[in-house]
């Protein structure tokens, strides 16, 4: 036994000392090689993951070392403390992506999600590996603040189910949205739409007090047609520079330089998202083809990331409006510190605020204004979490002060987020944690469960939509 | 070279789910086609210029019309080969097309 320890030892220690894109190269190479992917291809998926990984930290460094002192600056003038550097989704996701636990997440979700195919309880097959990141987050931030593995597990399995009956619930309303034929297989278990209960609770107070603004309404390709180049990543890093160093009274020679290194930033964040995609598929046809086998010729929906709504133009006119209002609400709102940079085109908000109002905008935009102090909060929350997680991936700058840290102003799933934090603090013991946790997780579900019920009686009209143009046919 | 345009939200995942896709497909068919992917936002009728098909998911609002063929490419994201058929069919024939 002791020389078997002694051996694994010795194989495994040096790996891990190697740190995480080298192991993550290791491990995502094999298991795309076992799945059955050429050797060469999954070795290139294996490099870009870790060139993602290496490049989202160079990038970060570049980001935070230029913004750091413009940001004490502007504590120090305006009295505000927004001293988080916001990055937006894209390192969230590959600092994730490089944390060996996401595959052991995806593994159990791939696992639930075939329990429930064959116990009937959903149509939905997920073949949207990639965002499985979304799952990791929540549970390594459940772990980040006490959790153990076991207690992380059940969380997100929780949330794993409610998602997978999320998105049997939207499927009729996704056919609308898309005027796609019952044929159409499109739906999605995308994290974000767990927003969906919430914003319905909204739905519902503004159908009682201001249901006379829904006549004011626009024509949202308009709009954004007339934003332009302006709604672009490398256009709001510079007018967001200009902004910061205005603020913090920097000269105009530094000014320009916080403006192109914004705009430098935020447009290779998404760049350098992409290149791992590449790492990911292997994972993604594996998964698929694992779960084809298993459900011969059963019809199923098919779950994609989010964005084959992203046609609809309410998405981006929303967050366009957001936009320069979530700017001033991160100004003013007590207990938040981050200060909208790379997250403030809130695609990770708007998709459910279409989902629910069926597109109108005036709603959009309102219930959006209203719930975005959640996704502040929520990113100041998980910020030190965040920080830790790339620091531990080797994604983030050494000589940084220690107070320095990231996070994304919009990241999907807030109230996730504060279940992961609740959850991680009851699991070490306090009282008052285990009790606000057992509320907080009690209120989800009960929620999650009334707005089953709203989208069934949603759906119930639909059906009787379909059989009387039928009938009329 | 064909040149085509691919979008989606982010011009992250299923964009390059497709670009990938198609750029191998062709290749296998023995065309020579080049997939940009882009976040469907940006897409501008500037962009559009020397574009000669477009791959939409579903079929999204622009707020401009456009005047090259348009193939929903959505089903590539099923990943099942008998769902992606049909667009990589319509596609050769949108090659074939601007070849003749």
């Amino acid at each position: 036994m002791h020389a078997i320890i002694q051996f694994a030892n010795a194989v495994f220690n040096p790996i891990i000392q190697l740190g995480a894109a080298p192991i993550m190269l290791i491990v995502l190479t094999l298991l795309a090689w076992a799945l059955g992917v050429k050797f060469s291809k999954a070795l290139e998926g294996g490099i870009k993951l870790a060139i993602a990984l290496t490049g989202i930290g160079a990038i970060i460094n570049l980001l935070t070392t230029t913004y750091q002192q413009p940001l004490t600056d502007f504590v120090k003038s305006t009295g505000i403390n927004l001293s988080i550097t916001d990055v937006g989704w894209a390192p969230l996701a590959t600092i994730t992506w490089g944390s060996p636990y996401t595959l052991f997440f995806l593994l159990v979700m791939v696992v639930v999600n075939l329990v429930m195919l064959s116990l009937k309880w959903t149509n939905t097959l997920d073949v949207d590996v990639f965002d499985i990141w979304h799952i990791s987050f929540t549970a390594l931030m459940a772990m980040y603040f006490g959790a153990n593995l076991f207690i992380a597990t059940l969380l997100i399995l929780l949330i794993g189910v409610l998602k997978i009956i999320n998105s049997d619930l939207m499927k009729p309303t996704f056919n609308d949205l898309l005027d796609a034929p019952d044929d159409n297989p499109m739906t999605t278990t995308h994290l974000n739409y767990m927003m969906n209960p919430f914003i319905m609770i909204l739905d519902k107070l503004f159908d009682k007090i201001f249901p006379w603004l829904d006549k004011y309404d626009f024509d949202s390709a308009d709009l954004n047609k007339r934003i332009g180049f302006w709604g672009s990543h490398f256009a709001i890093g510079v007018y967001l520079g200009v902004f910061i160093g205005l603020l913090s009274r920097q000269d105009p020679k530094e000014i320009l330089t916080l403006a192109f290194i914004g705009g430098v930033c935020l447009e290779l964040f998404s760049q350098i998202g992409s290149w791992f995609i590449a790492a990911v598929e292997p994972l993604s046809q594996g998964v698929t083809d694992l779960a084809n086998k298993r459900l011969n010729g059963r019809k199923l929906n098919i779950g994609l990331d989010w964005p084959f709504l992203a046609g609809r133009s309410e998405i981006w006119a929303a967050a366009n409006v957001l936009a320069p209002i979530m700017l001033v609400e991160a100004l003013i709102l007590p207990g938040n510190r981050i200060l909208p940079l790379g997250g403030i085109i809130a695609m990770g908000v708007t998709p459910a605020l279409l989902v629910v109002t069926r597109g109108k905008i005036i709603r959009m935009i309102v219930i959006g204004a209203i719930e975005m102090p959640l996704f502040l909060w929520a990113g100041t929350l998980s910020a030190p979490f965040v920080t830790g997680v790339a620091k531990h991936v080797g994604a983030f700058p050494a000589g940084l002060h220690a107070g320095t840290q990231i996070a994304s102003s919009t990241k999907e799933g807030p109230i996730e987020q504060y279940l992961a934090y609740l959850v991680g603090k009851a699991s070490t013991g306090q009282i008052e944690f285990i009790l606000y946790a057992l509320l907080a997780l009690a209120a989800y579900v009960l929620i999650f469960w009334w707005y089953a019920r709203q989208m069934k009686k949603r759906n119930a009209i639909y059906a009787a939509e379909k059989e009387q143009a039928n009938a009329e046919a | 070279m064909i040149k085509m345009l691919t979008a989606c939200g982010a011009g992250v995942n299923s964009s390059h789910q497709i670009k990938d896709a198609v750029e191998a497909e062709m290749k296998n068919r023995g065309y020579d086609v080049s997939v940009d992917a882009e976040m469907i936002k940006d897409v501008t009728p500037e962009m559009m210029k020397g574009v000669q098909v477009f791959l939409p998911i579903n079929k999204p609002d622009l707020g401009f019309d456009i005047d090259i063929p348009e193939i929903d490419a959505g089903a590539i994201l099923y990943r099942m080969p008998a769902m992606a058929q049909p667009v990589y069919d319509k596609i050769e024939t949108e090659i074939k097309k601007i070849q003749a």
